[in-house]
């Protein structure tokens, strides 16, 4: 490995060589899939780009992502709501820390999704449920980062401010905010990718119980349902799949971005 | 002064005992007055639900779950490693297979379900490969990283030596590179716990997840609850297991557990 690494590859090569392997890839899976006839059995290239174009000039796509994508800014704000005040008092007060952790960590370890049928009983499958399990999914990491950034505020700097005859706002807005934000963000971007993840396994879950009862379709997950027992129509199904990686990526790159922006003293 | 250690290890044992006592005392007073025992399942009854459960199926779930994770874990990390070798082997290799990683990365397990549904049918091989693939991006960036990190000196030293190239991969890279893998795997396995249950949920036949739901056919909500706190119980054991192999991996090499975390 020394010795390759000698001359670094160019950055023509670095975009050639990858496009060139995966269009190489895709062309020989297309013609495997048309010379075996498996076409609609075995999603292929061609198929995937028809199904895109096809959905995303009927709008079914954009409609049902804005149905999962407002439920996940929803349970996103809840779980902000509820994990940052949560957090930050469990960050202050360490006896408060001590008693809720072995029951925060408990309850963390529970992936979201196993909570949808008492999310169902409770709340109905009309949106809602999905609602409970993106907030429980998304409360966690708020929780961890608010209470670990107010773990780190640094106690010089509120003894100085005080000194200094700083007042709670001053104090709030000038010391504990700046101190803690960078953090609390970094929290967020891990609790929105955790959402995001949280209302596709949620929307199955909650698509696959009531397949076949003729509900309209709310949201990508239950679309991706429908698709697979129903119309059967894999190539959309691939289409899915990575529209619901673009939007993570979307997301993550975004929240980054803004972190830098309104954030800049932050290291992450 | 031992008076005050004292005191001060039985606050810290008597704070905690004291949390979760009074959230179950909150929770089985919820479920007998304010709702009905269908809706909020008290503990008391949670709890006998739970011995009902450990002569019967509980076992078997449990297994099959252990079984998913293990098969499914297993393949990805070792399939991550293998990626990450032949990366580092030869910049032409790792300038085709850093941007599909990078490319699969976004695209999170979950979303496979459907594929993976179709691709395997409804059954044990959907939250097997669910996990694979939750654990296969994670261990693959931080072995690489791992791997680039490992000090030039000793590879040279090695093939100084006389090492031959599998005897500098087996004895120099990888053993310095570990505390990268583990730390990656540790990262990776909240997602492919999550993985683990919603593919057992939503397309599998068997495990933990998945008679969350078979109870619920029933509407043994008891048994419901019980699972899903066997979920979370199981959750925690799984990441204490990977703590202690972490523990282990940072003694062996302490400089790299404490970049790669």
């Amino acid at each position: 490995m020394s010795h390759s690494m000698a001359l670094p590859l160019s950055t023509r090569t670095r975009v050639l060589l990858p496009l060139g392997v995966l269009l190489s890839l895709l062309l020989l899976w297309e013609m495997a899939v048309q010379g075996t006839r498996t076409e609609g059995l075995v999603p292929h290239p061609i198929g995937v780009l028809a199904s895109a174009v096809s959905l995303t000039a009927s709008g079914v796509i954009f409609e049902a992502m804005s149905g999962s994508l407002a439920r996940v800014v929803i349970g996103f704000a809840v779980g902000a709501i509820i994990g940052i005040p949560l957090g930050l008092a469990i960050g202050t007060i360490a006896p408060l820390d001590r008693a809720l952790r072995p029951l925060l960590d408990g309850l963390r370890s529970i992936a979201p999704i196993a909570w949808i049928p008492m999310a169902i009983l409770w709340l109905g499958v009309r949106g809602n449920a999905a609602l409970f399990v993106v907030a429980y999914g998304a409360v966690f990491p708020f929780i961890v980062n608010a209470s670990q950034a107010a773990r780190l505020i640094d106690r010089r700097l509120v003894a100085a401010a005080r000194a200094l005859g700083a007042g709670p706002w001053v104090m709030f807005r000038s010391v504990l905010l700046p101190s803690t934000m960078p953090m609390i963000f970094t929290g967020a971007r891990i609790a929105l990718a955790f959402a995001w993840a949280s209302i596709i396994a949620a929307e199955l879950a909650i698509g696959i119980k009531v397949a076949g009862h003729g509900r309209s379709v709310a949201g990508i997950g239950q679309l991706m349902v429908e698709t697979l027992y129903v119309k059967r129509d894999v190539d959309a199904l691939v289409f899915y799949m990575l529209a619901i990686g673009v939007i993570s990526f979307a997301i993550d790159a975004g929240l980054r971005h803004a972190q830098k922006k309104l954030l800049p003293w932050s290291r992450a | 002064m031992s008076g005050v250690r004292l005191t001060w290890r039985l606050r810290h044992l008597i704070e905690p005992v004291a949390g979760v006592v009074g959230v179950l005392l909150i929770w089985e007073l919820v479920g007998r007055h304010a709702a009905n025992a269908t809706l909020v399942p008290p503990p008391a009854t949670v709890w006998r639900a739970f011995i009902g459960m450990l002569d019967g199926d509980l076992p078997v779930d449990i297994g099959a779950s252990l079984l998913h994770l293990g098969i499914g874990y297993g393949l990805g990390a070792t399939a991550g490693l293998l990626l990450a070798l032949l990366a580092a082997s030869s910049k032409w290799l790792e300038a085709v297979i850093d941007p599909f990683a990078e490319f699969l990365r976004p695209i999170g397990p979950i979303a496979w379900i459907p594929l993976a549904i179709l691709l395997f049918g409804v059954g044990r091989a959907v939250p097997v490969f669910l996990i694979f693939y939750a654990a296969l991006f994670p261990i693959f960036v931080s072995t690489l990283d791992g791997i680039r990190r490992v000090d030039a000196n000793l590879i040279n030293a090695a093939q100084a030596l006389g090492a031959s190239r599998r005897m500098v991969i087996t004895h120099v890279i990888l053993p310095a590179a570990l505390p990268s893998v583990v730390a990656g795997a540790r990262l990776s396995l909240g997602v492919a716990w999550m993985s683990l249950v919603a593919g057992e949920i939503v397309g599998g036949d068997a495990g933990i997840g998945w008679r969350i739901l078979w109870y619920q056919e029933f509407f043994q909500m008891d048994r419901v609850m019980a699972a899903i706190l066997i979920v979370g119980v199981l959750g925690l054991a799984a990441d204490g297991v990977l703590r202690m192999v972490q523990h282990l991996a940072r003694r062996w090499n302490p400089a790299a557990a404490e970049t790669s975390t």
